[in-house]
């Protein structure tokens, strides 16, 4: 048995590297590369000479506004997907009749596609046949330009990428709270402590390590977020600037834009990675 | 939490809690199918549509099909290719993956996984663009399996977290008593492994082929010419197209897919998106 194990292994291991070589070379060929291109592309120019000109042209005709309306959308919306599905997940926890049925309905605006999504919230925050107006009127308030000023766009964005976005995090947390052992809880109760104190000292805690999961899907696709900001938004983000500098024939402002959103989002999950290793202790 | 206190105040506070959800869950759904079914004059003709319209009528769904969604049939053939190719190469490439990468010592494992878990945080944007170049030189610019290829990036690490989730968890006796027992590495691995492991790869195949649906940004930029489902709803709600054809195709596009999002939820536990992330 022994004899005829070991070189049993050993060949394993070989075919192991093997069946893992095309997805790391997808990978490389399709990641990797493409990013090398992007990084190098955005310092030269058409005509092939080194230069800074397309991130000088990216920052003379679009400001710094792109980057700080990103950061702002980013940082909204996961503010509000992360109450929202802290408050559903610990709805689902708890023992009712009809739970699947409302774990089921929750879950439906994961598979309404991205761009669906779009469709529907420019329908309902739009100024001229716009629902939200509508039900305005209607309870007797005034309508609201949902195109115009700083917050009413916001808005708008921030609700339609909420709503299409919270289950994904709720999901993330509901299997994290399943976790939590049940006596902590009803030991701190024995304690005297109430829903609140709770939440911050047992659920919290507890939930680092899920948390961090739930902030980095989010908070990178948060920032990579065009489809509905093409037709929700109006003011540029990332994205719809990098979009809007694409074309064929020159890719190289495309690059700069390109770069620049890469470089941003990989700080960010650096950050999440050194919150992870700070407070993940057990995982 | 079973052993939480449930007194009739809690049990109010989680109905209330799940009937306010709920509206909001649902009311984007409801607007969706008034602009779809009811008459123009009372959604998208008029400053303050009806909240509810009294009436009713199947002629926007008709005339969806005139002008720009005549690209319906061949847009709907186009996502569908691509999204058995995304879920194909996700499985072929994945299960292997995964399979190898539950075979390997901890530390090339962890760094295998890094690189993976590395690749999920590139913006589709930022890779699109160059492929974009490098597919016109190759002739597979518009081309579904170019599309499908890059769309690959965005579900190959999660297919494969998620298959090796559930391959670790796989008692090791049953292959090595498979292998004693005369059986091949190939007989062994798609006769015993892969039967065990159907629930994760349906898993993975199903939000593999959900998210290639759904993907917006190298479908854009990679197959703009002859466009996607989704490109296809972006061009006739912008400027030049017609907001009802927009309307019906999204809920053409949107109700197989609900479909499915509940079947995947039989399958897809959170858990599963957060292994290969934990440790």
């Amino acid at each position: 048995m022994i004899a005829t194990r070991a070189p049993l292994r050993l060949n394993d291991r070989m075919i192991a590297y093997l069946l893992i070589l095309p997805a790391i070379l997808y990978v490389f060929v399709f990641a990797f590369l493409p990013s090398v291109q992007t990084i190098f592309g955005s310092f030269f120019l058409a005509s092939g000479k080194f230069s800074l000109y397309n991130y000088q042209f990216v920052t003379s005709s679009f400001g710094y506004s792109p980057i700080v309306n990103t950061f702002e959308v980013t940082v909204i919306a996961l503010t509000v997907q992360f109450i929202a599905a802290f408050l559903i997940a610990s709805l689902l926890s708890k023992p009712f009749r009809g739970r699947a049925v409302f774990s089921a309905i929750f879950l439906i605006p994961f598979g309404v596609a991205t761009i669906v999504t779009a469709v529907i919230f420019h329908n309902m925050f739009s100024t001229f046949g716009g629902y939200m107006n509508s039900f305005l009127v209607s309870i007797g308030l005034k309508p609201i330009n949902w195109t115009g000023g700083f917050w009413p766009p916001l808005i708008a964005l921030i609700l339609a990428d909420s709503w299409k976005n919270t289950p994904i995090v709720t999901l993330v947390l509901l299997s994290g709270m399943v976790s939590i052992p049940s006596d902590l809880y009803s030991q701190a109760m024995v304690d005297g402590a109430g829903a609140f104190r709770r939440f911050f000292y047992i659920t919290l805690p507890n939930l680092a390590g899920f948390i961090a999961i739930a902030l980095m899907i989010r908070g990178i696709s948060e920032f990579n977020i065009f489809a509905m900001a093409l037709l929700i938004f109006n003011r540029q983000l990332l994205t719809t600037m990098t979009f809007s500098l694409y074309d064929t024939i020159n890719p190289h402002p495309a690059y700069a834009g390109a770069a620049i959103l890469l470089g941003i989002v990989l700080i960010f999950a650096t950050l999440i990675m050194l919150y992870r290793s700070r407070y993940v202790r057990v995982v | 939490m079973a052993s939480e206190y449930k007194g009739p105040v809690q049990a109010y506070v989680i109905w209330i809690g799940i009937a306010v959800f709920t509206f909001l869950v649902l009311l984007p759904i409801y607007v969706l199918i008034v602009i779809s079914f009811g008459a123009p004059s009372q959604t998208v003709a008029t400053y303050y549509p009806y909240l509810v319209p009294t009436k009713w009528t199947l002629k926007n769904f008709i005339s969806s099909f005139t002008g720009i969604g005549q690209n319906f049939i061949s847009a709907f053939y186009k996502s569908l290719e691509t999204a058995f190719l995304v879920a194909g190469l996700a499985i072929v490439l994945g299960f292997h993956a995964a399979y190898g990468l539950s075979k390997l010592p901890g530390k090339l494992g962890n760094l295998i996984i890094g690189v993976l878990f590395f690749s999920t945080m590139i913006p589709s944007l930022t890779v699109a663009i160059p492929l974009s170049e490098t597919f016109l030189r190759l002739g597979l610019y518009d081309s579904f399996i170019g599309l499908g290829l890059a769309q690959e990036l965005i579900v190959l690490p999660l297919s494969v977290f998620l298959m090796m989730g559930a391959l670790q968890s796989l008692p090791k006796q049953l292959e090595d008593q498979a292998r004693v027992d005369g059986a091949s590495f190939g007989q062994a691995l798609y006769r015993i492994i892969f039967p065990l492991a159907i629930p994760s790869v349906i898993a993975a195949f199903l939000l593999s082929w959900l998210m290639s649906w759904d993907e917006f940004t190298f479908a854009v930029i990679i197959s703009p010419v002859h466009p996607t489902l989704p490109i296809l709803i972006y061009l006739a709600s912008s400027a030049r197209g017609n907001i009802l054809t927009a309307a019906s195709f999204s809920l053409l596009v949107t109700i197989p897919v609900i479909v499915l999002t509940l079947v995947l939820s039989k399958f897809l536990r959170g858990s599963y998106l957060t292994s290969g992330l934990v440790g």
